[in-house]
């Protein structure tokens, strides 16, 4: 039996940051672990962000892996994640605090941190902490933001990756984490890199530089970071201004259909994660949030065109979509 | 981060399967403590002294919620004990996950379908019962604690 104490005295490296509209206070007995937390220090931080305690240990025992395995479980305020390279993770939800252990190979892999770690503890405890994680894309041009949602396979992150090589910044890809701020909506993203699945090469062929490998569900995918489409690509928060529902029909063209805040509301809500009863406050933060965001300009885009076509008449959208629906 | 990648045909918004039922419930005692335990199959009933009950003072009660993974493969693997503060977590793999609250009283455990009623009963029962019992006394250590305390800022 290997039996890890969380002794504050162990875990000497502590430091505060600010990540998907949420603060957290980490501590480590790991300077390595330590270190993944410089990209999300500085920058203004949401002052009505709420905090969550994360305790790491990096400890020899977790061993190399044998086998690849993502394992996830929740009940009731509790969740387990077993995460490679061989890390296991556990949530309080209640005390909104996460324990780890992490081996070597984690604490050095900036990757795993990036692109696992932090963006599934932020969709794990974001709830009790006042966000409401959203599953959707979120691209910004001058400081406003544009959230693309859709349906499983409506082409979310192909069209996301086409928007940024028009120049859009890329705020997330698949989830965005929506909190309030001074009385507004604010959208974060956490980096994570797009991610494309093999046959989307036609539409890109850049991607012949790269190869596509096994994700986390298992499936082959490419995952690129935003900044390879276009070089300032990239952002971490923005305040939304328009939601667009994606869904692809085998008509030629590109058509905008205003939607109701019904629509929205009832997109968002249906498609969100169950919560336990255990947690009712944070099912009541993001139905007000959700509430909130289905007042926003939102449309039905439906396209039969390529990704790039589809990109191109968003783009030239947006200024009748400063005029809201009409 | 999208969990509800992991699903594999599982209810895509209960990506973390906290909704599976646990319809079937008893009591028994370990040790001096009352456990009601709930669970979603026959085989995960612990063979332990049933609750007579009969309530003593000072009994402490505690809750298992006992759930049958049918989606997590393999056998018991060396226990990884994580302590400190008012949870203890073991892993075992996926084939068992366990998270006791001290102060909630609770025992919430996941335990895949290979394990056997044989590895259950003499494997699994003695260790949730050492930890439920070292629980019982760190809740009762800190209710006297607490106890303490108030006295002394009256």
């Amino acid at each position: 039996m290997v039996n890890l104490s969380f002794d504050r005295a162990n875990l000497v490296f502590r430091t505060e940051f600010s990540l998907g509209g949420v603060r957290c206070r980490l501590s480590t007995n790991s300077y390595k672990v330590l270190q993944h937390s410089i990209p999300w220090q500085g920058g203004s931080p949401n002052p009505e962000a709420k905090t969550f305690e994360m305790d790491i240990l990096e400890d020899a025992s977790m061993g190399s892996p044998t086998e690849s395995r993502t394992h996830f479980r929740g009940v009731r305020h509790l969740v387990f994640a077993m995460l490679e390279p061989r890390s296991f993770v556990s949530y309080d939800l209640l005390r909104k605090q996460v324990r780890g252990v992490v081996s070597p190979d984690a604490a050095s892999d900036h990757t795993f941190w990036k692109t696992q770690l932090l963006p599934i503890t932020v969709g794990i405890l974001g709830t009790t902490l006042g966000v409401a994680p959203l599953h959707c894309a979120c691209l910004t041009r001058n400081g406003d933001g544009l959230l693309l949602a859709g349906l499983s396979g409506a082409g979310k992150s192909t069209l996301t990756a086409a928007l940024a090589r028009r120049r859009f910044a890329v705020v997330s890809d698949d989830w965005t984490y929506i909190s309030r701020n001074r009385g507004t909506l604010v959208a974060d993203g956490l980096s994570a890199p797009i991610k494309l699945l093999p046959d989307t090469v036609r539409f890109f062929p850049e991607l012949h530089k790269f190869a596509p490998h096994k994700t986390m569900n298992g499936e082959m995918a490419y995952e690129i970071e935003p900044e390879k489409f276009h070089p300032v690509a990239e952002f971490t928060s923005c305040s939304p201004k328009w939601i667009f529902f994606l869904e692809r029909t085998s008509v030629p063209g590109c058509r905008f259909v205003p939607c109701t805040s019904t629509y929205t509301r009832h997109f968002f809500k249906s498609n969100a994660e169950r919560l336990p009863e255990e947690l009712p406050a944070a099912q009541e933060t993001r139905s007000e949030i959700i509430d909130r965001l289905s007042e926003y300009p939102s449309w039905i885009v439906r396209s039969g065109d390529d990704p790039h076509k589809t990109a191109e008449a968003i783009e030239q959208f947006l200024p009748e979509a400063t005029l809201g629906p009409r | 981060m999208a969990l509800a990648d992991f699903v594999h045909g599982h209810d895509p918004l209960d990506p973390l399967r906290r909704f599976m039922a646990t319809p079937l419930r008893t009591r028994f005692r370990v040790g001096t403590t009352r456990v009601m335990v709930q669970t979603n199959d026959f085989r995960l009933l612990p063979e332990l002294p049933l609750d007579t009950g009969v309530d003593q003072a000072g009994n402490a009660r505690f809750e298992w919620k006992l759930v049958r993974d049918h989606d997590a493969p393999g056998l018991l693997e060396e226990t990884l004990l994580l302590t400190g503060g008012p949870l203890t977590i073991a892993s075992m793999g996926p084939a068992c996950l366990v998270g006791v609250d001290h102060e909630r009283g609770e025992l919430l455990a996941f335990i895949g379908y290979e394990v056997d009623s044989r590895v259950f009963q003499e494997v699994l029962v003695p260790f949730l019962g050492r930890l439920t019992t070292a629980a019982a006394e760190s809740r009762k250590y800190t209710n006297l604690l607490n106890e303490h305390q108030s006295t002394l800022h009256w």
